[in-house]
Parts: structure tokens; C-alpha cells; sequence
């Protein structure tokens, strides 16, 4: 689910911006939210703009690179242009420097639990431990372990550490990982950490094999992107961002290097990264963006923006660092600004906090509270409805779980309600439905011997015989034998005249029908369409595009090759080789409105079946249309494939032609509007 | 036999020529009604001279002198010196002393040579030289001008020649009896004899009032949002740019292109700042307590309005009006890219500007605003209303979503919904009300424009809801119809014709970024006048008197219809004909509207309750609620969508504006997959409390200062005083969430937010 929820993320097409229709909210930048079909929906601002810090006692910033809150509440700033780090309160208060005339070029800088400063010194090329009162603990150069590479230089640039004291090192140039040490012995090289791997796409293999070393040597070469940021939670978990890694931009890290989530959105962008007080995660991007994310990686907001000259409070120009402290606010720590952007929450925000902490802490009832009042500021927030169907789930009250899991498009969770509402179902009617089903069996019998003996339904089998005979009905009712007996199907087409264009029509029509059915009203897990959004004009001209330029391409070829086919045997076959999606797909349209995930390859299994039975049906009448050996038809099936190739070309190329005309004579017409 | 072949042949020939001919009708009359809309009969090109006040006669000593510049004019309360040479002036004020210079004389060497040429003069031009992107900065002593001073009556009128450039204006200057300054350079009086260099922008004393670095106490006012304040200290440098923003909105017709970054490379999500409703801006010396507050009363759709703090290019805070009289448009040659750049023709309109003075305990935006609402009330650009507590509560109809090969309707809130949640509110004793109804057309809220009073069936049809307007009317309740005058849908309405295209003669699209209907037009200013009219008259007959509007209360725009160029004054003069033909018919509740057409308004629609938070403004302050407090009731954006709601609850008792809740009888999760679906929260079911809550509250502060004006107002950190002319006394605290009223000394209501809850 999340796979395709971050696929429509590609193909974004919506959002929810200001229309005329409603007013202005007061900050100067929006707060999205994304909802289970990727799409882009606005909502309550979550932050406001509370103050901007632009010095810090006496001195103004001058390229500030790194900042961290420490757990009493001082704020650490490293200036690697001042080259020594900033304490202050969190108004922005002067209290003292570390590190002044000890520090070359401080790019990173971590206060840890028990109060000793970490600094990444890019310029010394080493790692810095003060304790609180500015005092040099250790230091850490390069590592000389073999593992760590002899080449390769030791530049920190950003650094957590947990709580045994192991480091945890972004070093700028080093793409094997982060670099973890340990504080063993001055510094015991560990190894790498969360190494980020490189995709290779389909074109990577095919030059790989195709161009020569040198040739490739001239490729941009392929290495894994360094995180450019980290941070660490209480637990230990490592957060790292990545620029350009796409779903992998963001990750969480367990003790072994492996990530634990996949955010449903992402910034290219991405600069930092914290943790806040609820398990959730703040991603900042360099842009000025905020992402705030569940501890699943679940998108709850994103707001914030660039300055664009606009000159507006709250907006950034490039993104360093991001903080959070006991408060819930924000710091942005802005290099090109030269400033402290510093954001609450607002009350919308907080309810919201309020049941995150619960829902995590497993208190689902309880979390239902500020649930409902996040829900009452805003019906459509997707994170609050998806939690609260969760919640319902969980107090067992399903009806209310699979309302909220559907209007969230939380597809698990709408699975799950579902399976147990099915349950309770079948465990209230199950007799009711044998009585029924044995009622239903009975009557038939009964009705059958009564037919046979006082022959009550002959009115209406007479009726039905009248209409047999019709040609058209016939016709309709020859697709079924087809379908069951395809190469005596086709002579009957062929030479027995057993096909019509009328018959060929109603079946195509049903086809379409059918298609559309499924696409809009199969059963939810199963949709592939956003709820409300229908194109059905695309859909028809779909598939009578595709058929007719099929049936026309196929039938150019088999005219040179010798085939025996009329342009109406064939289309006629070809319209009844579609009759087991026509007989079967009402059956799979039913069940996958039934069914939950438990099942899911039911319709699975019963769509591939349709499609195979279409592909052989199809396979058979060309070959028995037509006359043909197996060898001449796989030919014929190729030079199809390839005149509808040649055909969308010329269709292309003509195209492109006449609007070039086009183009030039309005070009024309213009120039010499503008002239006289 | 023949006959009837002739007949046969006569009726070939008259057939086709009687369809034909029919078509051409039925075309003409689709398109038609041209020759309906109605002649402009407003004229905003033009200063009309107000002569409210008689301009200081009688002798004046013209020898007297003042740092360079020589006495012009005098009155009672202040005199006015002049320094022809860089045509300077100085206004003084008798009593304390205190003065207002136009220029800086010292040279500090600091700023550059444009710059401090620009700061030495008086008047200052940006000159258009053919069609470079960067327009030249020209000052008096620089470019050689040639001045020409007569002394007037109460003044003095300048002739200035640029020789070099082939171009030139005049100035006049005048002192009133009131003690205001008006300057103006009328229309006729320029002239441009160079093909090649043209005025593009004139500023007119731009640096009147001008203190360096944090010399002086005081602030300059803003007119952004309600209004916003920068404080005259040492700013340090921290400001790269000036505030700059053009009166009454940007003008879409001539789109100026500036990168903008998108959100993943798609989304705009910065909210626009809030319109200039008010041309107005204003410098205060609280130190000398001299302040001023400069009205643009000819020229302010051409107007930008320009707040540098120290620190932006030169050390001085300056505040000033620039005029635009040409600029640059880029007239595509081609579909795939290529195009011209062209210089407009001359905007033309005279402008003048009026500089209010204060002094003492007026010297303060508080005092600046009292007098900015004399003035308009004198004008008759504000018109008294009977502004009376009452909450607003907007009821959306429907909106339609898509539905197979069509849309379908979503249906919101019906009659009977707003006749049931009126009656539940009645009950909880909530009576004073006021609605816009949006959405209650045919074919719900997207489908624009409307030209006819038809209501859509799905809410109950038209029937029913001129009876609910009637119920309505008889409780005592407000009910407005509202539509939007200036948007067309191309989807539900036929837009190939009377839709605007911009300068550069493109078709204007606004796209709404939504899935349903993504694009609107705009109607041309002489369509909205055929087809208003026409909706206000269908209304009238049935007994309907009250229409909300938006769109065309507060865009301005340039445009290209049938060949020809309009303005923005084009537009704001047919849209205020508009508006002067409909107002005696029907009450109007407008959105946002700006100064023009507030003389129109009954109720303001969506007062903005701060300013548009720039990085320079030190305070938000409400500078139009103090204007408009007492005079017409204002309403607020809808309580629906802030995240602080007990904070905006404390900004409408110091704003003195009233609530307002957009309302559904559904919930909206219904209106996903409209065009509505930024409407995220407003079903009644769970606004009746906050509303009954806000309404009691509100309601009880607004009947202590029923009919009063504000006279004061302060802000002191977290605590803001506002005093009414009743004497009542508004403390709120925003630290605690708590308001105070008293009067006389005593308290005569305690509030504290939340406790109702």
C-alpha cells in the first residue's frame, strides 16, 4: 500500500490550495499534510513563526553550521566562522563560548545526556570532547585502523553520540558510511555505519555491457551518496538523512545499521533532522520545508518555505540544522540568513502531540479524545482519521474502524475491520444463510418436478424459444460456445456466418462496461483509483483505441500474408475471445468486494485466469481465422506488433508536423500584428 | 409543373439564407449584449480638489529661513519652507517646533551616487530609457532640471524640465487650513517629447519625515493586513530590502516574472500577503510628537507603496509612494517562446498625495487613524452604517464533484438545514446573525458568474429560499446572497467571449489547483456590468435585498478586450459604476474591499484581523479596525481554520471585529473531492457550541461599546489598552488569555478564554 501511495506521490496531480472560495490563514507559508493516496492536502497551520534570533549576545552569526538543544535546555551553536561554539538559553540569551582559540572550523556540534559537547572540527580534522565547562576531554584524529581506509582523508562534519559514548561521524568525502567509534582507547574505529547503496537502473546494466572501460570511465561515476545529516533518539536509533536518495532520504537505524522505515514523502533537499518529544520526526530541508513525520515515518505536516526575496517571517534561505526542544518549538538554524527561526506549535498541533503520545503508549481509548477534537478542527486530517480507525479497531468497534480506515485509505487497517465485521456476519447468519441456500435448492427441485409434471413454465419457454431464434441471439449465445471450443468457434465465424458487427458490438460495449466496473466499484483493497476521480471518456477511448488499431494492424498484415480472415471475421473473433472477462468478471467484481488481504489472491488468481483464457482465445483465432501454422502466426503476431509501432509513428511524425505549421503561422500572424 | 420546380428552387435558395441568417442572430445575441453594459460614470483619473478646507491665504515672510529652504506658506498650526534648487520642503510645526524635512543635506559619503543624488532631492523619477530592464534613477541636480517656482495662494506650483531626457511635469503644492499638505502633478501637465525615454515611476517627497539610524523615536506605519508598524531604531543591517507593495494588489494583467521555488516543484505555498486596502502610509515622531499620515487621494492604483528601514541602501528610514507611469510587458511572438518587450503606454492619472499632520497625544497611528476616518467620512469616501454586534455564519450550498461524464451535486447545507440549525440557535439565545450564503446558485458555488437570482434545486430550489430569506428577514437575521462578480468557469459557462486577456494579449487563466474545475477567467469589467446589474434586478423582484460579493471588491487589473489596452483605473471606474448602479437597490456585504468602493459597504467581509508578518514590521497594529470601528461592522476571516483560536478570540475584542464560522450541515469529508475540499472543518454539529460560546462573549463586550469609535489604542508587550470614545477601557491580556472592560474605574466585564469550555 505504501508503494503505490508513494507512487501517485510521483504523479501528483491535486492539492489543496487556496481557491477563492476560502480565506487566508495568518502565517505566511501553508501546512500540507498528505493523505493515503499521496495526494496534497492543506490544513491548520501547525507552527507559527515565535521569534527570530539573529545574535547571540554581542556577536551576530557568521556562518553558523550546526546547533543542538541539550536535555537542560541550552542551546549550542556552532559557528565555524567565529570557529568556537555559542551557549545560550533558548530566548536566545548569551551564557559563553567553548572551544574559543581550540577550535579551527567547528562544522558539528552534539551535547550528549550527561553534558559533554562533541565538536566535528572540519579544519583540525578531528573529533573535540569539552565537558561543560570548556575543559578538553579527548580528541579524536583520524582512525588508524586498515578498515578505515589509508587513503582516505578524516574531515567530521556532523556527529551524534549515544550513550556509551560511541560516535557517530559524518565525515565529508566518505561515502563508505558514517564512521562509528568508540571511546576505547582514544578512539577504537568500529566500522561503518548505515552505508547508503547506490541504484542501478536498467540503462546503468545495459552500458555496463555495451561500452568499453574507457568509454565508462567517462560515465559520472556511480558512488553512494554521504548522509548529510544524523541525529539520535533516546533509545540509540539513528536518524540519518540523505540529499537525492528518495524514499531512502530519511532513515532510522537500529543498532545494526538497518532502517526500519520508509517515509511516505520526501525532500530532495533534505539538511537535518531531530527527534521530538513524541517519537516523531522533524526533517528540515535546506529550502526552508519542515517535514514532521509519526515514528513510522508517517507524513503528519509539512510547512515552512524559501524566502524568495518575499521577505516574510518563518521563511528560510538555507536550512543548516533543526532542533527541538522540551517545548515542542522549532529552531531552524539558517546559514545564508545568518538567523535562528524559532516556531511554535499551535493548539492544533498540540491536541495532536497529545494523542500521538497516547496512540503510542497503546492507549487507543484514551487517545480517541484529542483525536476527536483534532478531527473537529480539521475532518480531513488522514494521520488523525487512520489512527482513530486504528483506535476503533482496537476497542473492537468495527463499523466506526472500517468508516475512518477508508476515509484515511488505510488499507491494513481497512482489511482488518472489514475480516472482523465479515466474521460477525457470518457468525449471526450463518444458519439463516444455510436455511436459505437449503430453501433455495428445495425450491428448485420442486419447481423442476412441477415443470415436468403440470409443465408451468412452458408459456415462458416458449417465449425464450421465440427469442432463440432470432440471428442476433443466436449469435450472442454462439460467444459461449466459442469461448469452450474456440478453433471449431472460429469456422463457425469463418465460414458458418455465425458473427455479426451488431454481435460484436453489444459484446464489446459489455466489455467496456465491465472494465469500468471494475476499475470504479471493485472492492476498496482492490482500487487503483483515487475515490471521486473518474475519466471515463480515457477509458472507453482506451480500449476501442487499442482493440480497433489492433484488429486494423492485424488485419494489414494477414491481407500480405495469406490469411483467409475477412477485416469482420476477424474483429467478430476477436470480440468473442473477450467473452471470459465478459462471463467471469462479474464473479471476481462480487468477491473482491468480500474479500480482505487474507485473500487477496483469490482475485488475484481470478483476474490471471481471465487473462490467460483471453490470450490463448485470442492466440487461437488468429491461427484458425485465418489458416494458419502455430510458426506463421507467432510471425503474424510480431509484424502486428511492429506496423502498430510504424503506425503510431507516422501518426506521431504528422502530428508533430502540423502543429510546427501551425506554430509558424500564428508566428507569422503575430510578428506582423506586432509590426503594424 | 415548372411552378412548383421554381418554388422547389426559391426554397433551396431562401432556406440555407434563413438559417444562416437565424444563426447570425443567435450568435449575435449569445454574444451579445455589448451595447448593455453600462457607460462608466466614475472618474478616478482625475484629483478631484476637495476643497474641504480653505488653503492658507494671506501674507506670508518669504524671507524667513530654515536649513536652506525659505517659508511658502503658513497657517495657524504650521508652516512650510522651500528649497527650490532640489524642490525640498520642510514642514514646521509652530507650536513645539518640531519639523519634518523632505531631504538629507549632509552627505555621509556612504551610499552611492544614485542613491545619495536620490536622497538630496526632493522629487525623483526612475526613467524608462526605450526598453532596458533596469529603469534609471534620475534626481534633480544630477540631470540638470530646470525648475520654475510660482508662488500660490497657500503654496507654491513648480514647473520641472529634464532637458537631457526631453521630459517634465508640474508640481503644486498647498498648505490647508487644517493642517494637511497636499501635493499634486496633474496628468496634463506632463509630457514626454523623447521617443526613447519615458517616465517610469515618480516619487514625490519620498523622504519626508526621514530619521537616521535610531536618532529619533517613532515608527512608520504600513498599511499591510489591518496595519503594521516599523519601529525608527538601529535596525544593525539586517535588512537587505525595502517593504514594497503595490496598492490594492498586484496587477495580473501585466505579470512580472520573478523565480519563484515551488514545493516539490510544484506548489506555491506561500500565502500571499494581505492587499493594501488603504493607500495611505504614515511616519510618526514620538519624540517631537509631529507625525503625519499621507493619503493618496488621486493615483493609488498606480501607486506602490515603499518602506525602507536604515540599513536597506542608505541609513536613513524613509517611507514613500512611487507612481508608476510606464513599464515593461513581454509580448510573445510565438507559441514556443519568443517575444518582444514593449513599453506600455503612459498610465494616466493625476497624482496627488495628502499629508495629514498630528501632534501631541495624536501623534500616534491611533491619532493618524481617527484623522484618516474624518477625512473619508468628510469625502464621503466612508459613509456611516449602522454597525451593530453580530456573528457571521456562512452556510455553504453545494459544490459539485465528479460523477461518471458529468459532475454531481454535493449538497452542503439546504434550507431546511439553515432553517433548523437558526432555530437551535435561537434557542440557545445566539439571534444576531448575519450569513453569506455561498453555493446557493444553480449549479453550485463554481459555476460563475451568476446573472440571474436562480437558486440550485438540490438545496431546496428558489422557491424555498426567497421563503427562508423572508424568515429570515422577519428574526432579525442578515442573509446575504453570495457570488463571486468577478470570476467565469469555463467549464459551466461559455467564456470564448467577454473574458479578459492580458496586456501582452494572452488569455488570463487563474488556475485553483483543484480536480474538478481547474482554471477560472476573469469577466471583463463591462461583462460584470451588464450581467450584476441583471442578477441584482431578478433579486429585487422577488424581495432578495442583500448581496455579498467578492472578486471584483478587490482586483485591479490591466487588460486587453477587443483590441484594446485598459488599465487598472479602466477597471476600478467601471467596477465603482457598477457598484454606484446596484447600491441604492440592494445592502452590500463586500470582501476585502479596498478604499475606492468602501463608500458601497455595509458590512466588510473578512477583515483581516494583523498585518502579513514581513521581517521588518515590529508590530502588528489595527490601524483600519480603529478607521472603520463604530462606522461599518467588519467581520473576520472564518474562526473555522485558525489553529490559535484562543489568541484570534482576543484579536477581535482589540480589533473590535466580529466572528465569523463558515458552516456545513454535513460533514465536510463530503466535500473531498469537490472543488471545496480546502473547507476541511465546518460541520455545525461541531461549531453550535463554539459559536453559541463566541457569541455570548462577544456579544456582551460589543454591546458596551455599541456605536463607539476606538480613540486609543497601545500596546505595551502582551498587554493592549484600547480606550472607546464611550469611555469604555479594553484591557487584554494576551499572556493570560484574559480581557478586562471598564468604565468610569470600574470593571464592567472580566473575561478569561477557555473557561466556558
Amino acid at each position: 500500500m505504501k508503494k503505490w501511495s508513494k507512487y501517485l506521490l510521483a504523479v501528483l496531480l491535486v492539492c489543496a490550495f487556496l481557491s477563492p472560495v476560502t480565506a487566508q490563514a495568518a502565517t505566511p507559508y501553508k501546512t500540507y499534510t498528505i493523505d493515503g493516496y499521496g495526494y496534497v492536502t492543506e490544513t491548520q497551520t501547525a507552527y507559527t513563526p515565535y521569534k527570530t534570533i539573529e545574535k547571540i549576545g554581542k556577536d551576530a552569526f557568521v556562518s553558523p553550521a550546526d546547533m543542538c538543544i541539550s536535555k537542560d535546555g541550552l542551546l549550542y551553536v556552532a559557528d565555524s566562522g567565529l570557529a568556537r561554539i555559542i551557549v545560550a538559553d533558548l530566548e536566545g540569551n548569551f551564557i559563553k563560548y567553548i572551544g574559543e582559540g581550540l577550535l579551527t572550523q567547528p562544522t558539528g556540534v552534539f551535547v550528549s545526556d550527561a553534558n559533554l559537547i562533541y565538536v566535528a572540527d572540519k579544519g583540525a580534522k578531528q573529533v573535540v570532547v569539552f565537558n561543560y565547562e570548556g575543559e578538553i576531554l579527548e580528541t579524536y584524529g583520524k582512525p588508524t585502523s586498515p578498515i578505515y581506509g589509508s587513503e582516505l582523508d578524516f574531515k567530521p562534519m556532523k556527529l551524534v553520540a549515544n550513550e556509551s559514548g560511541t560516535l557517530y561521524i559524518i565525515c565529508e568525502g566518505n561515502t563508505n558510511g558514517i564512521v562509528q567509534l568508540s571511546p576505547v582507547d582514544g578512539g577504537t574505529f568500529l566500522g561503518y555505519f548505515g552505508t547508503n547503496f547506490t541504484n542501478i537502473s536498467f540503462m546503468d546494466l545495459v552500458r555496463r555491457i555495451v561500452l568499453s572501460d574507457a568509454q565508462r570511465a567517462k560515465l559520472l561515476s556511480n558512488i553512494p551518496s554521504t548522509p548529510t545529516n544524523l541525529s539520535i533518539d533516546e533509545k540509540g536509533l539513528i536518524y540519518t538523512v540523505t540529499q537525492g536518495d528518495y524514499d531512502l532520504s530519511l532513515k532510522k537505524l537500529n543498532i545494526a545499521g538497518n532502517n526500519l522505515i520508509i517515509p511516505d514523502a520526501y525532500d530532495e533537499q533534505c539538511a537535518a533532522v531531530a527527534t521530538g518529544n513524541y517519537k516523531n520526526i522533524y526533517v528540515a530541508s535546506s529550502n526552508g520545508y519542515v517535514y514532521e513525520y509519526n515514528s513510522e515515518g508517517e507524513l503528519l505536516f509539512v510547512f515552512g518555505g524559501r524566502d524568495d526575496g518575499r521577505l516574510r517571517v518563518g521563511l528560510c534561505s538555507k536550512v543548516e540544522a533543526i532542533a527541538v526542544d522540551s517545548n515542542n518549538r522549532i529552531f531552524l538554524l539558517d546559514s545564508d540568513k545568518k538567523q535562528l527561526n524559532v516556531y511554535e506549535p499551535t493548539e492544533f498541533t498540540n491536541l495532536l502531540h497529545d494523542s500521538l503520545e497516547l496512540y503510542s503508549k497503546g492507549r487507543y481509548e484514551e487517545s480517541m479524545e484529542p483525536l476527536t477534537q483534532v478531527l473537529s478542527m480539521n475532518t480531513l486530517f488522514d494521520y488523525a482519521n487512520k489512527a482513530m480507525g486504528r483506535a476503533y479497531l482496537q476497542i473492537e468497534d468495527y463499523d466506526n474502524s472500517l468508516k475512518y480506515a477508508k476515509l484515511s485509505k488505510d488499507f491494513d487497517g481497512y482489511s482488518d475491520a472489514f475480516w472482523e465485521i465479515r466474521n460477525l456476519w457470518l457468525k449471526n447468519n450463518l444458519v439463516t444463510a444455510f436455511l436459505i441456500i437449503v430453501a433455495i435448492v428445495v425450491l428448485i427441485k420442486v419447481l423442476k418436478v412441477l415443470q415436468k409434471k403440470k409443465g408451468i413454465f412452458n408459456p415462458v419457454k416458449q417465449v425464450w424459444e421465440k427469442v432463440s431464434e432470432k440471428t442476433l441471439v443466436k449469435q450472442l449465445k454462439y460467444s459461449t460456445y466459442f469461448m469452450k471450443h474456440p478453433m471449431d468457434g472460429c469456422y463457425g465465424v469463418r465460414r458458418e456466418n455465425k458473427s455479426s458487427w451488431i454481435c460484436s458490438g453489444i459484446l464489446l460495449v459489455l466489455f467496456i462496461i465491465l472494465s469500468i466496473i471494475y476499475k470504479y466499484f471493485c472492492g476498496f483493497l482492490f482500487k487503483t483509483v483515487r475515490e471521486g476521480s473518474y475519466n471515463l471518456v480515457q477509458d472507453i477511448g482506451v480500449v476501442l483505441l487499442v482493440f480497433f488499431a489492433l484488429t486494423v494492424c492485424n488485419y494489414l498484415v494477414v491481407t500480405i500474408k495469406d490469411g483467409e480472415g475477412s477485416f469482420k471475421n476477424l474483429v467478430s473473433a476477436y470480440s468473442y475471445c473477450l467473452m471470459p472477462y465478459i462471463v467471469l468478471m462479474p464473479f471476481v467484481i462480487i468477491v473482491s468486494n468480500l474479500i480482505t488481504y487474507n485473500e487477496y489472491f483469490i482475485v488475484q488468481f481470478g483476474t490471471m485466469c481471465i487473462y490467460a483464457w483471453v490470450v490463448i482465445l485470442l492466440f487461437l483465432a488468429i491461427k484458425e481465422v485465418n489458416n494458419y501454422s502455430v510458426k506463421e502466426t507467432v510471425a503474424v503476431i510480431f509484424l502486428t506488433a511492429f506496423t502498430l509501432l510504424i503506425a503510431a509513428l507516422i501518426i506521431f511524425i504528422v502530428y508533430m508536423l502540423c502543429s510546427q505549421v501551425i506554430d509558424f503561422v500564428s508566428t507569422v500572424a503575430r510578428e506582423v500584428v506586432n509590426r503594424f | 409543373m415548372n411552378k412548383l420546380k421554381e418554388h422547389k428552387k426559391l426554397l433551396l435558395i431562401l432556406v440555407p439564407v434563413l438559417v444562416i441568417l437565424l444563426i447570425v442572430v443567435i450568435v449575435a445575441v449569445s454574444i451579445g449584449g455589448k451595447g448593455k453594459a453600462l457607460e462608466p460614470t466614475v472618474d478616478l483619473r482625475t484629483a478631484s480638489r476637495n476643497m474641504d478646507t480653505a488653503v492658507s491665504a494671506g501674507k506670508v515672510d518669504t524671507a524667513k529661513e530654515l536649513n536652506g529652504h525659505f517659508l511658502v506658506a503658513e497657517n495657524s498650526g504650521y508652516e512650510l519652507y522651500l528649497k527650490k534648487e532640489v524642490m525640498s520642503i520642510i514642514v514646521r510645526d509652530k507650536a513645539t517646533g518640531a519639523t519634518m524635512e523632505s531631504t538629507v543635506t549632509e552627505d555621509d559619503g556612504k551610499s552611492n551616487a544614485s542613491w545619495s543624488g536620490f536622497m538630496k532631492c526632493g522629487i525623483n523619477l526612475d526613467v524608462q530609457v526605450g526598453n532596458t530592464t533596469q529603469q534609471k534613477k534620475v534626481d534633480l541636480l544630477d540631470s540638470k532640471a530646470q525648475i520654475e517656482v510660482t508662488p500660490t495662494d497657500g503654496g507654491f506650483t513648480a514647473k520641472i524640465d529634464y532637458p537631457q531626457y526631453e521630459l517634465g511635469f508640474s508640481l503644486t503644492v498647498l498648505l490647508y487650513d487644517d493642517g494637511s499638505i497636499e501635493a499634486t502633478i496633474p496628468e496634463s501637465s506632463i509630457y514626454e517629447e523623447s521617443d526613447v525615454n519615458k517616465i517610469g515611476n515618480i516619487y514625490v517627497f519620498p523622504m519626508l519625515g526621514r530619521t537616521r539610524l535610531g536618532e529619533m523615536d517613532g515608527y512608520m506605519i504600513v498599511p499591510d493586513g489591518n496595519g503594521a508598524l516599523i519601529n525608527l531604531n538601529d535596525k544593525e543591517g539586517r535588512f537587505a530590502s525595502p517593504y514594497s507593495q503595490r496598492v490594492f494588489g498586484n496587477d495580473v494583467g501585466i505579470s512580472e516574472s520573478y523565480v519563484l521555488s515551488l514545493f516539490w516543484g510544484k506548489y506555491e505555498t506561500i500565502n500571499e500577503s494581505e492587499y493594501i486596502l488603504a493607500p495611505v502610509y504614515g511616519m510618526v515622531h514620538s519624540e517631537s510628537e509631529m507625525a503625519y499620515l499621507a493619503v493618496i487621494t488621486s493615483g493609488a492604483e498606480g501607486a506602490t507603496i515603499m518602506a525602507y528601514p536604515n540599513g536597506v541602501f542608505t541609513d536613513y528610514n524613509w517611507i514613500s509612494a512611487r507612481f508608476l507611469k510606464h513599464t515593461l510587458y513581454n509580448e510573445p511572438t510565438s507559441n514556443s517562446g519568443g517575444s518582444v518587450v514593449k513599453v506600455t503606454d503612459r498610465f494616466q492619472y493625476d497624482i496627488s498625495v495628502r499629508y495629514f499632520f498630528t501632534k501631541n497625544e495624536d501623534a500616534n497611528y491611533a491619532g493618524l487613524a481617527n484623522r484618516y476616518r474624518d477625512y473619508l467620512l468628510k469625502t464621503g469616501t466612508l459613509v456611516q452604517k449602522a454597525d451593530e454586534f453580530r456573528l457571521r455564519a456562512d452556510f455553504l450550498g453545494t459544490d459539485r464533484e465528479n460523477w461518471m461524464f458529468t459532475t454531481k451535486a454535493v449538497e452542503m447545507t439546504t434550507t431546511d438545514d439553515i432553517r433548523k440549525i437558526y432555530d437551535e440557535l435561537k434557542a440557545e439565545g445566539v439571534t444576531d446573525l448575519l450569513t453569506l450564503y455561498k453555493g446557493w446558485q444553480d449549479g453550485g458555488i463554481c459555476n460563475l458568474p451568476v446573472s440571474s437570482y436562480n437558486a440550485d434545486k438540490s438545496i431546496g430550489g428558489t422557491r424555498d429560499l426567497t421563503r427562508l430569506i423572508k424568515e429570515a428577514k422577519d428574526a432579525g437575521i442578515q442573509f446575504y446572497l453570495y457570488t463571486d462578480a468577478l470570476r467565469a468557469n469555463p467549464s459551466t459557462t461559455n467564456t470564448t467571449f467577454n473574458v479578459i486577456k492580458k496586456i501582452d494579449t494572452r488569455l488570463f487563466t487563474e488556475n485553483t489547483y483543484k480536480e474538478v474545475y481547474s482554471s477560472m477567467h476573469y469577466l471583463t469589467p463591462a461583462r460584470t456590468s451588464e450581467l450584476l446589474p441583471k442578477l441584482v434586478d431578478s433579486m429585487v423582484k422577488k424581495d432578495v435585498d442583500n448581496l455579498a460579493l467578492t472578486g471584483i471588491t478587490n482586483t485591479m487589473f490591466s487588460y486587453r478586450y477587443d483590441g484594446k489596452s485598459y488599465d487598472r483605473i479602466d477597471t476600478a471606474q467601471m467596477q465603482a459604476t457598477v457598484f454606484e448602479a446596484i447600491d441604492p437597490k440592494v445592502n452590500l456585504a463586500l470582501e476585502e474591499p479596498i478604499e475606492t468602493y468602501w463608500k458601497y459597504m455595509d458590512a466588510m467581509i473578512d477583515m483581516p484581523v494583523k498585518d502579513s508578518d514581513y521581517i521588518f514590521t515590529d508590530e502588528s497594529i489595527p490601524f483600519l479596525s480603529i478607521v472603520f470601528k463604530g462606522i461599518v461592522p467588519m467581520y473576520s476571516d472564518y474562526v473555522n481554520f485558525e489553529a490559535n483560536k484562543h489568541e484570534f478570540f482576543l484579536k477581535l475584542v482589540e480589533t473590535g471585529i466580529y466572528p465569523s464560522f463558515y458552516i456545513t450541515m454535513q460533514d465536510s469529508t463530503e466535500l473531498y473531492y469537490t472543488n471545496s475540499n480546502d473547507l476541511y472543518s465546518s460541520q455545525y454539529s461541531v461549531y453550535k457550541n463554539t459559536m453559541i460560546e463566541y457569541y455570548k462573549a462577544l456579544k456582551e463586550f460589543n454591546d458596551h461599546v455599541a456605536g463607539a469609535t476606538i480613540k486609543k489604542h497601545q500596546i505595551d508587550g502582551k498587554i493592549v489598552t484600547v480606550v472607546y470614545s464611550n469611555g469604555v477601557t479594553v484591557t487584554i491580556d494576551y499572556s493570560n488569555n484574559a480581557f478586562t472592560a471598564s468604565k468610569n474605574g470600574s470593571v464592567v466585564m472580566s473575561y478569561k478564554v477557555g473557561d466556558a469550555e
